[in-house]
């Protein structure tokens, strides 16, 4: 009897489960898996978005891609910007974690100041960092007239691309806060013990704290990746424009890799092409996470007994 | 710049107290550096006309235009844009959060045949690239005639997302088993037990997936500039194309003057609620 009754309730359960999470699993398969499905299997065809006779054209868009060299250029543009901003951000995230852990007065407003940028909506921050890149009414402009030289215009080429990787340093707050809270789960005992044996703040950091830091400074590559790789509103948002926010007007340096699939979406009605681009760009980002993961391997370290 | 860790205690005073003072003095200056944009936003959102068009640059407005502000609402229609990112942004955090922390108590809370996969496949999609289902999504929503209505908003809802998902499940995984077993010797259904022992018990993850899910749409540019038209779009779509004179040339003053008015309510809910943000990126960030 007792197991029929044991069966009974696991079936309950079950059910109950499985009622609980059906939000998460409809809108996984619908609005999840449908679209990438559907955008895969447009990316064989010629679709245009308008016309009703479209045809299965195998692999071309796929071929026509790879001999693009917008695909290439805007994919090395792409990777650069990745290469600056991660190491970067990361970097400055984490020294500013290790300047507000200190104890310090006031820390908690200068926290406060460095994690704010990373809230702000991206279109008043592109609006901001235009004011101050402006060439008549910027504020660098500004300074630089003090200081007897003249105008530059900053948001073309090639200048915009460090104008964009100012931008997006600005909000490495939100990278801070989570270094921060990674230092806070490093044990004092710790560095004290360190210290006590005769190391330095240096020798402190680098063979106490760094390690133990390692899987949260891990995390921010991966998510660095992934966000960096589609970036494209930033580049949008930044070029010089009359009012209207097109791709065309995304000076070349700028020139992303989801630039060029917005560009081929929206302007050149090409649905069959993009998709093809969305799915390559989706296994290069797909590829340089493992890599990632891979190389974690030989810099991120796990305390061995922490879980299982 | 001196790095120094908890090194302090064992320098002599007067060096300590050198060093304390540097570190204020590198402080401050960041503190400037990351303030800098907004003050020159306020600041460019009180010039005048001639003032912007001045050469060389002039620093401060020589008279306060608080006309800029009331041109903001008039060029573009801003309380009609506001309302509408205040209907969507509302909406969907409303929805996000109900449906997240319904999923959430599923995946902590009960048992069911896979939910080990089930899990690992949600957790795994945290890192799928958002915008490779957003065009795709739209392509297939103009076929099914949800373009340019609040559709798609509702079923992105509805639908839950895996990093609130995620927020209430650790949340919920952390409250004691022995809750649990009580109500249900008591005969409490796992729905009863959901709405009357844990929800109130989770405020705190309950304000910060609403919060962070009202600033998200209250910010997003993307998907409102792609499925919605120019009547229906939220304010941040309509703010960076908008404010313009006949010609389309760009009334910066303007503009400065819209974009004050369109982040202050996001500053505010910063300054009231930083807690359920900080909670929010930490969760994310210590789950790796």
């Amino acid at each position: 009897m007792k197991s029929s009754q044991r069966g009974r309730w696991s079936r309950y359960s079950s059910r109950t489960f499985y009622l609980f999470v059906s939000p998460w699993i409809l809108g996984f398969l619908f609005l999840t898996i449908a679209p990438l499905i559907y955008a895969l299997l447009v990316s064989f065809t010629n679709f245009d978005g308008i016309s009703q006779h479209w045809q299965w054209i195998g692999l071309a868009n796929y071929i026509e891609l790879l001999h693009a060299s917008d695909t290439w250029f805007s994919l090395g543009r792409t990777l650069l910007y990745m290469i600056i901003t991660i190491p970067l951000s990361i970097a400055g995230g984490l020294g500013l974690a290790v300047l507000l852990s200190q104890r310090l007065r006031v820390v908690g407003l200068f926290r406060s100041i460095f994690y704010l940028p990373s809230i702000v909506p991206i279109v008043a921050t592109a609006i901001m960092w235009k004011l101050i890149f402006d060439r008549d009414v910027g504020a660098l402009n500004a300074i630089i007239e003090r200081l007897g030289g003249s105008p530059v215009t900053w948001l073309i080429d090639p200048t915009v691309f460090y104008a964009l990787i100012i931008m997006v340093l600005w909000g490495l707050g939100g990278g801070m806060i989570i270094s921060l809270a990674g230092l806070q789960g490093i044990p004092q005992e710790l560095s004290e013990a360190a210290i006590v044996d005769g190391a330095n703040a240096w020798q402190v950091f680098y063979k106490v704290t760094l390690p133990l830091l390692s899987p949260v400074l891990f995390f921010q590559v991966i998510t660095g990746v992934i966000y960096s790789l589609q970036t494209f509103i930033q580049p949008l948002l930044l070029a010089e424009s009359n009012g209207a926010t097109t791709t065309s007007s995304v000076p070349s340096s700028n020139f992303f890799y989801m630039v060029n699939v917005y560009q081929q979406f929206l302007y050149n009605q090409r649905f069959g092409y993009g998709s093809a681009l969305l799915w390559v760009l989706f296994a290069l980002i797909l590829a340089f996470t493992l890599l990632v993961f891979r190389s974690g391997t030989f810099w991120v370290y796990y305390e061995v007994d922490s879980e299982q | 710049m001196q790095f120094s860790w908890k090194k302090q205690t064992y320098k002599p005073i007067g060096k300590r107290q050198l060093n304390v003072t540097w570190q204020y003095i590198v402080l401050m200056v960041l503190a400037f550096v990351f303030i800098a944009p907004f003050l020159w936003l306020i600041n460019t959102a009180l010039k005048d006309t001639s003032e912007l068009a001045a050469y060389p640059i002039h620093w401060l407005p020589t008279v306060a235009q608080w006309n800029n502000f009331a041109q903001s609402f008039t060029v573009i229609n801003f309380p009609a844009y506001a309302a509408n990112s205040l209907v969507l942004a509302s909406m969907y955090a409303t929805l996000i959060t109900l449906s997240s922390s319904l999923v959430g108590f599923g995946f902590a809370r009960l048992r069911g045949r896979g939910k080990r996969s089930l899990l690992l496949i949600m957790l795994s999609t945290l890192m799928l690239p958002s915008i490779l289902t957003v065009i795709p999504t739209y392509v297939l929503f103009a076929r099914l005639n949800l373009i340019d209505t609040y559709w798609p908003w509702v079923l992105w809802g509805l639908a839950s997302s895996p990093f609130h998902v995620f927020l209430f499940r650790q949340f919920f995984s952390a409250i004691p088993l022995a809750l649990e077993e009580a109500a249900i010797i008591d005969g409490c259904s796992y729905f009863r037990m959901y709405c009357q022992i844990f929800l109130p018990l989770s405020f705190p993850v309950i304000a910060t997936s609403f919060i962070l899910s009202f600033t998200w749409v209250w910010g997003d540019y993307i998907t409102p500039s792609l499925f919605l038209s120019q009547n229906n779009t939220t304010l941040a779509v309509a703010m960076s194309l908008g404010y313009t004179d006949g010609h389309g040339n760009i009334l910066t003053n303007v503009l400065a003057a819209g974009s004050v008015l369109y982040v202050l309510p996001v500053l505010l809910i910063f300054v009231f609620a930083q807690r359920y943000f900080v909670r929010g990126i930490v969760t994310s960030g210590v789950r790796g």
